[in-house]
C-alpha cells in the first residue's frame, strides 16, 4: 500500500501533531514498512473463519459493583497534569 | 417543494450504577468536588486495566426489555479513537460491532411505532468548561456507564422526535436504570435530521445536532433545521454534512465541523475486556425483574383516571407504583387527584417523592374521605400531613382526629347544634328573611352551624337539616 504524504498529514490531524517536513517524510517510510510487513498476513486464506478477538480463552471477567477507596488521591493525580487550576486539569481552549 | 424530514436519534442514557463501567469509584458525583470520583483507570495511567461492572450489563438487559429488544447473548466492547481533553485515554471504550442491545420499538402515546436499531453500553466523556484563554477538565464523569439508544429513522416531524424522548426517558425512569434527571445530563439527544422531495426513494444529506438535553430544545432543534435545510434546497443549495451546535438562548443552530467519519475512529476490538456470553437463562432471569411500564399502567388505568391525569403520573414512576398499590377505583382516583393537583403543586414536592405515605395510609384517607368524615378541603389537609415529618407515620385517622378535621355526620348531634344556633338571637332576622323567601341568608346560617360546631359539621347534612326546621 501506498502512503501519501496527505495520509500521514490526516493522521497527524487526527492526533493534534504538528509534524516538521522530515517527520513526515520519516514517518511516511516507517508506515510503508511497517504495512509491508504485516500485509504477509494476506497470504492466509481466512474466508471462513471468525476474526480473533482474543487469544485467552476468557468471558465474563465482571466484579460487583462495590466502591472501593482509591490509594491514588485527587492531589497525586493532579500532580502528574502540567497545569491545574481550581482541581481541574487546565488544558489550552478547545472547541 | 415540500419535503418529507427524516428524523434519528441517538439518545445517551446515564445509568445510575454505584460505581463507574470500568473501575471501582463512585458514579455518583452530584454534589462532589471536581475530580474528586477519579481512580487511575480513569485517568488512564500506563498500565490500568478496565474492570467491567456487572450491574451495567444487568441494567443494559432491563433498558433492552422496556424497549422491546431483542437482548445480544454474544457482546463485546471495541476502542473508538478520537483525541479530546475529555477523554485521557485517547479512546472510548464502547460496542461498535457487537452492541448488547439488538432491535426493538418504542410505542409512542399516539401509537406510532419507532424502531430501536440498537443500543450498546459505553463509557462517558468527561466534563470541560470553556474560559476565554482556556479550558478546566473534570474527570468525575469519565466513565460513568452510559446505554447509547439508536432510532431508525421512522421519526418525520418536530413532535414525534419530542414524544419519542420524553417516552424514553420514561422507559428509563420506570426500568429504573437511570436517575432521569435531565438538567444533570442523565439523558442526553442527538438529532440528525435530513430532508427528501416528498416522492423521494433515498434520504437526503443530513446535518446532525448533538448533546440536546431537553424535549423542548430537541422539538425547536428539528423544526428550525427543518426549515433551515427547506431553504438552502428551494434555493438550489447543497446540505452539508456536519454535526451542529445548538443555541437554546437564540433558538438555533450554528456550524461547527465537518463530520469526522467512521474510520477516523479507527474501531478496533478492545484487548482488555473479555466478550459477554450470556445464556439464554440469565437473559430471562434478568428481564423478568423488569417493573410495569407506561403502556402496562395505561392498560390498566385507562378506564379509571382521565388521560391527562394519567401522562402526568406516568412522569413519576413512584406515584405510579404507589397508586397500582391501591385497589378500590374510587381510592386509585381520589389519590391521583391528590398527587396530581396537591403533591406536585408543593414546594417540597421532589422530597416528598423520595419517601412516600404507605398504600394503607391512602387507602385510610380515601376511606374516610368516602363516608364523608373528612371534607375535601380537610382531605387535602390531612394528605398533606401524611408527609409532614413531625406527623408522617401516625395513620390518616390519628392526624384527622388530633387536628380536629373529622367532620360530626350524626343527625342527632347535627340536629342539636342546629337547635343551639337557631335558639340565638342574632340568627331570629335571618330565620325570618328565610321564610319570607329570602334564599340566599341559608348560607349565613349554615355558616352560624358552621362556627358552632368548630367547622366539623358535614356543612351539606347541615343545610338539609335547617331546611327541614324552617319549613
Amino acid at each position: 500500500m501506498d502512503i501519501k504524504r496527505e495520509n500521514i498529514l490526516h493522521l497527524a490531524s487526527l492526533s493534534e501533531f504538528s509534524l516538521s517536513e522530515a517527520e513526515i517524510n520519516k514517518l511516511g517510510e516507517d508506515l510503508k514498512d511497517i504495512i509491508k510487513y504485516i500485509s504477509q498476513l494476506d497470504q492466509l486464506k481466512t474466508d471462513n473463519v471468525e476474526p480473533t478477538y482474543q487469544v485467552f480463552e476468557m468471558e465474563n471477567i465482571w466484579r460487583n459493583d462495590e466502591i472501593i477507596p482509591q490509594d491514588a488521591e485527587r492531589e497525586m493525580l493532579l500532580a502528574l497534569t502540567k497545569e491545574e487550576q481550581d482541581h481541574q486539569i487546565k488544558v489550552p481552549k478547545v472547541l | 417543494m415540500k419535503y418529507l424530514p427524516t428524523i434519528g436519534i441517538e439518545c445517551h442514557v446515564q445509568l445510575c450504577t454505584k460505581t463507574k463501567l470500568f473501575s471501582e469509584v463512585d458514579n455518583d458525583a452530584r454534589g462532589k468536588e471536581p475530580n474528586s470520583c477519579v481512580s487511575p483507570v480513569d485517568y488512564a495511567l500506563p498500565g490500568m486495566l478496565p474492570r467491567l461492572n456487572g450491574e451495567a450489563i444487568r441494567l443494559a438487559i432491563l433498558a433492552g426489555h422496556a424497549m422491546n429488544c431483542k437482548i445480544n447473548p454474544h457482546s463485546r466492547f471495541d476502542r473508538k479513537h478520537y483525541f479530546y481533553p475529555d477523554s485521557p485515554k485517547g479512546y472510548q471504550i464502547t460496542q461498535f460491532y457487537h452492541p448488547i442491545i439488538g432491535p426493538g420499538y418504542v410505542e409512542l402515546p399516539s401509537g406510532t411505532k419507532i424502531r430501536i436499531e440498537h443500543a450498546h453500553l459505553e463509557g462517558d466523556a468527561g466534563k470541560l468548561t470553556h474560559f476565554e484563554t482556556y479550558s478546566l477538565v473534570d474527570l468525575n464523569r469519565v466513565d460513568t456507564p452510559l446505554i447509547e439508544i439508536v432510532s431508525m429513522p421512522d421519526i418525520h416531524s418536530a413532535k414525534d422526535a419530542h414524544d419519542y424522548c420524553k417516552e424514553l426517558w420514561r422507559l428509563m425512569c420506570h426500568a429504573g436504570v437511570t436517575y432521569g434527571d435531565l438538567y444533570n445530563g442523565n439523558m442526553r439527544f442527538d438529532i440528525n435530521v435530513s430532508l427528501a422531495p416528498e416522492d423521494a426513494k433515498e434520504l437526503g444529506t443530513r446535518a446532525e445536532v448533538k448533546n440536546l438535553n431537553s424535549f423542548r430544545s430537541v422539538e425547536r432543534a428539528v423544526t428550525y433545521e427543518i426549515k433551515r435545510q427547506s431553504k438552502l434546497l428551494d434555493s438550489g443549495e447543497k446540505i452539508i454534512q456536519e454535526t451542529r451546535g445548538w443555541n437554546d438562548a437564540e433558538g438555533k443552530t450554528t456550524g461547527q465541523r465537518s463530520k469526522e467519519e467512521a474510520k477516523d475512529y479507527r474501531y478496533m476490538p478492545e484487548p482488555d475486556l473479555p466478550p459477554i456470553n450470556l445464556t439464554e437463562e440469565f437473559i430471562e432471569t434478568e428481564s423478568a425483574k423488569l417493573p410495569p411500564m407506561p403502556s402496562d399502567y395505561r392498560n390498566k388505568l385507562r378506564g379509571i383516571l382521565k388521560e391527562d391525569i394519567l401522562e402526568i403520573l406516568l412522569d413519576y414512576p413512584k406515584l405510579m407504583q404507589k397508586i397500582s398499590e391501591l385497589e378500590s377505583t374510587s381510592t386509585i382516583s381520589l389519590i391521583a387527584n391528590l398527587f396530581t393537583s396537591v403533591l406536585l403543586a408543593e414546594e417540597k414536592s421532589a422530597e416528598y417523592l423520595n419517601d412516600l405515605p404507605s398504600a394503607k395510609e391512602l387507602k385510610e384517607l380515601a376511606e374516610m374521605n368516602e363516608k364523608k368524615e373528612l371534607s375535601s378541603t380537610a382531605t387535602k389537609e390531612v394528605f398533606l400531613r401524611l408527609f409532614d415529618p413531625q406527623m408522617k407515620n401516625r395513620g390518616a385517622k390519628n392526624i384527622a382526629k388530633e387536628l380536629g378535621l373529622i367532620q360530626e355526620n350524626n343527625l342527632d348531634a347535627l340536629e342539636k347544634i342546629v337547635d343551639t344556633v337557631l335558639a340565638k338571637p342574632e340568627t331570629q332576622k335571618a330565620q325570618t328573611d328565610f321564610k319570607a323567601g329570602e334564599e340566599k341568608v341559608i348560607g349565613f346560617l349554615v355558616g352560624q352551624v358552621m362556627k358552632e360546631s368548630k367547622g366539623k359539621a358535614n356543612p351539606s347534612t347541615v343545610q338539609e337539616i335547617l331546611r327541614k326546621k324552617l319549613s
